[in-house]
């Protein structure tokens, strides 16, 4: 089986969430969607959030939710394509009524490119463009491990 | 390129993390880490990063969510059943803390709660292929 990870948030009104996730490129799945959660694939087969209720989280977990818009306990960051591509993304996201650059951005010039944004509960996303060529050019040698 | 995903996490003890994510069955990638992060490596696309809370600090302002409050949970798919039990063993043996939450065992679908030194939630589950594959309707789950 592949390797598969679901971030699971809380979110007040789901309906608004899911419109704005897949307003930045997640699309829903239908079968592992009800009233009471939504599934937004962000790439199929491998990374996957679950947007929640706070009815529904609450029968997970007793911990209360802070409120993210105030504090933060995770930053999630996903790659991009391209520095155009993380562009994008912020700029759909902001349409779909979330908040630009609640980090600050990441410029390291030709090597690395990051921005965020905040959906409408306030859990950060980052979006990140790493030049490929810099990865590659960084793997270890064997003799180095 | 398929989209890698990093979860970005504030640890106050930095070793103590890494021990922990190694006996989860991450791998560490020592040319992402430092002494004041560490790249914690789950599949190709998958990745978890510990930062101390002065690292962290770089990338938000906003302050760390109180101990005891969950604004996430991260869930694994696992293979098998026993999978699950053996990540949940190891995260205890390791400065987690196992079962926080109700354990979720649905026949198709088996879920333990285990929270890391720090108290961030992750939740390996195991779930029937058929089902996750879309290939049988996903049971109804009795409330709790």
């Amino acid at each position: 089986m592949p390797q598969m990870i679901f971030v699971n948030l809380p979110v007040t009104d789901l309906e608004k969430s899911k419109a704005f996730y897949e307003a930045v490129g997640a699309a829903n799945n239908p079968a592992f969607t009800d009233d009471t959660a939504a599934c937004m694939v962000v790439e199929e087969g491998s990374i996957h959030v679950m947007l929640l209720t706070h009815e529904k989280w609450a029968t997970f977990t007793s911990k209360k939710i802070p409120d993210a818009h105030t504090t933060a306990q995770v930053l999630i960051c996903v790659s991009a394509d391209s520095r155009d591509a993380v562009d994008g993304q912020v700029d759909k996201a902001v349409k779909a009524g979330g908040k630009a650059d609640p980090t600050p951005t990441q410029d390291f010039g030709g090597f690395m490119y990051g921005r965020s944004f905040e959906d409408p509960d306030g859990h950060i996303w980052e979006v990140m463009w790493m030049d490929p060529t810099a990865i590659a050019a960084g793997e270890p040698a064997e003799a180095n491990a | 390129m398929p989209k890698m995903i990093f979860v970005n996490l504030p640890v106050a003890d930095l070793a103590k993390s890494k021990a922990f994510y190694e006996a989860l069955g991450f791998t560490n990638e020592p040319r992402f880490s430092d002494e004041t992060g560490a790249a914690m490596v789950w599949s190709e696309t998958i990745f978890v990063m510990i930062l101390t809370h002065d690292k962290w600090k770089g990338f938000t302002d906003r302050p760390i969510a109180p101990h005891g409050s969950s604004e996430v949970s991260l869930a694994l798919a696992l293979d098998s059943r026993e999978e699950v039990d053996a990540m949940i063993e190891a995260g205890a043996a390791h400065g987690g803390t196992a079962d926080v939450n109700p354990v979720q065992d649905h026949g198709f679908m088996y879920g333990r709660d285990l929270l890391d030194p720090d108290g961030h939630v992750w939740g390996p589950f195991w779930m029937d292929a058929a089902v996750a594959n879309g290939e049988q309707p996903m049971p109804e789950v009795a409330a709790q």
